[in-house]
């Protein structure tokens, strides 16, 4: 059951991961170099902007996951996936708590 | 001034920790919260980001190699990830010194045990280049699913009360009791640790525990520092970093300890 042979789903993987970690990289790298020129709300912006994109591609890469095996219509581990979403989806409702 | 400190030391933390195949968050957290004066949540949250960018570039190279099982993955993250959410939303409720307590017996534990495991051969992870290409995993079946289900709700609330990837904990587990290929469970967990630590973060995030302005340069600085790291880490004795390692997260628990203790005393 547990074989490693499929190949394109490694590799859509991977790119949702290497998209996110150099994305984020560079949008980060973007927002320290501005602050270095301006200070002010642009430059936090942009790093703020950096750091959800790091907290989305975990998300993204569980999606796209989700919809290869629906796709190849291994349902079992489809919901597992789904699974794994709304624990991420409910922490962002529930993440409130006391400051 | 302060952001070119956060981005030098975000790189050594991620240098030395792909170096040692450790992982840099033990580091993260208590150096930000005694060295850069930050509150010890905010340390926390922040870590996190540097740790899901460090996982989700190695864990690209891993699944380019084939060696990530990622059914195994997933299903184990179905533990992780609730462990790491439901512990980083009690960590609101937690006050300072019983996370720097914490902290500093974790601190404390993992280097005992990276020095008792000194013996053995470091069987490391990241560091070996693999020759491009095929890697040759030997047949196996997944054993033990409830065991390693429990030991990764563990690891996953560890994970968000410490802004640790957790790592050393999950490739064991996997290895010794799931009856996975070393190079495989190596793979998987660096593959969960993005999630794992993400379920945590968004709860750090929403409760405002994760500053941008922090948060952007140490990851900048874990990132570079991962990636040079895992270049050197086959061409580098090891040894020698790893007792700097162990001398460093020594000398954090014992600053810990001792600021706990001061505020009882």
């Amino acid at each position: 059951m547990n074989q490693l042979r499929e190949p394109n789903f490694d590799r859509a993987v991977a790119m949702v991961l290497r998209v996110g970690a150099f994305g984020c990289f560079f949008v980060m790298l973007a927002g320290l170099i501005d602050g270095l020129f301006m200070s002010g709300r642009i430059p936090l912006d942009i790093e703020r902007a950096g750091v959800l994109l790091m907290l989305a591609t975990p998300v993204v890469r569980v999606i796209v996951a989700c919809f290869l095996f629906f796709k190849e219509k291994d349902y079992r581990y489809g919901y597992i996936s789904l699974g794994v979403l709304m624990i991420l989806l409910l922490g962002s409702v529930f993440g409130i708590g006391e400051h | 001034m302060v952001t070119a400190l956060l981005v030098i030391f975000g790189f050594c933390a991620g240098l030395l920790g792909a170096l040692t195949g450790i992982g840099g968050g033990v580091l993260l957290t208590p150096i930000l919260a005694l060295h850069f004066g930050i509150p010890i949540r905010q340390a926390i949250g922040t870590s996190l980001v540097a740790v899901i960018t460090t996982s989700a570039a190695s864990s690209s190279v891993h699944l380019q190699r084939h060696t990530t099982d990622i059914r195994l993955g997933m299903t184990l993250e179905l533990a992780t990830a609730l462990g790491a959410a439901v512990m980083a939303y009690l960590v609101g409720y937690f006050n300072r010194g019983v996370l720097e307590g914490l902290f500093a017996a974790f601190l404390l534990y993992s280097s005992i045990m990276i020095l008792s495991k000194r013996g053995k051969a470091p069987s490391d992870e990241d560091s070996s280049p693999a020759v491009n290409g095929d890697v040759v995993i030997p047949p196996y079946e997944v054993q033990r699913y409830p065991l390693g289900l429990g030991a990764s709700l563990v690891a996953g609330g560890l994970s968000g009360l410490l802004g640790i990837g957790g790592g050393p904990i999950k490739v064991p587990v996997m290895y010794i009791f799931m009856n996975v290929p070393l190079m495989v469970a190596t793979a998987t967990s660096n593959f969960m640790i993005g999630v794992t630590a993400a379920a945590s973060a968004i709860v750090y995030y929403r409760r405002g525990d994760i500053q941008a302005e922090i948060a952007a340069p140490l990851a900048v600085g874990v990132f570079l520092g991962s990636i040079l790291g895992a270049r050197l880490a086959p061409r580098l004795t090891t040894r020698i970093v790893v007792y700097l390692l162990v001398a460093v997260m020594l000398y954090l628990a014992g600053r810990l300890g001792f600021q706990l203790l001061r505020g009882i005393l």
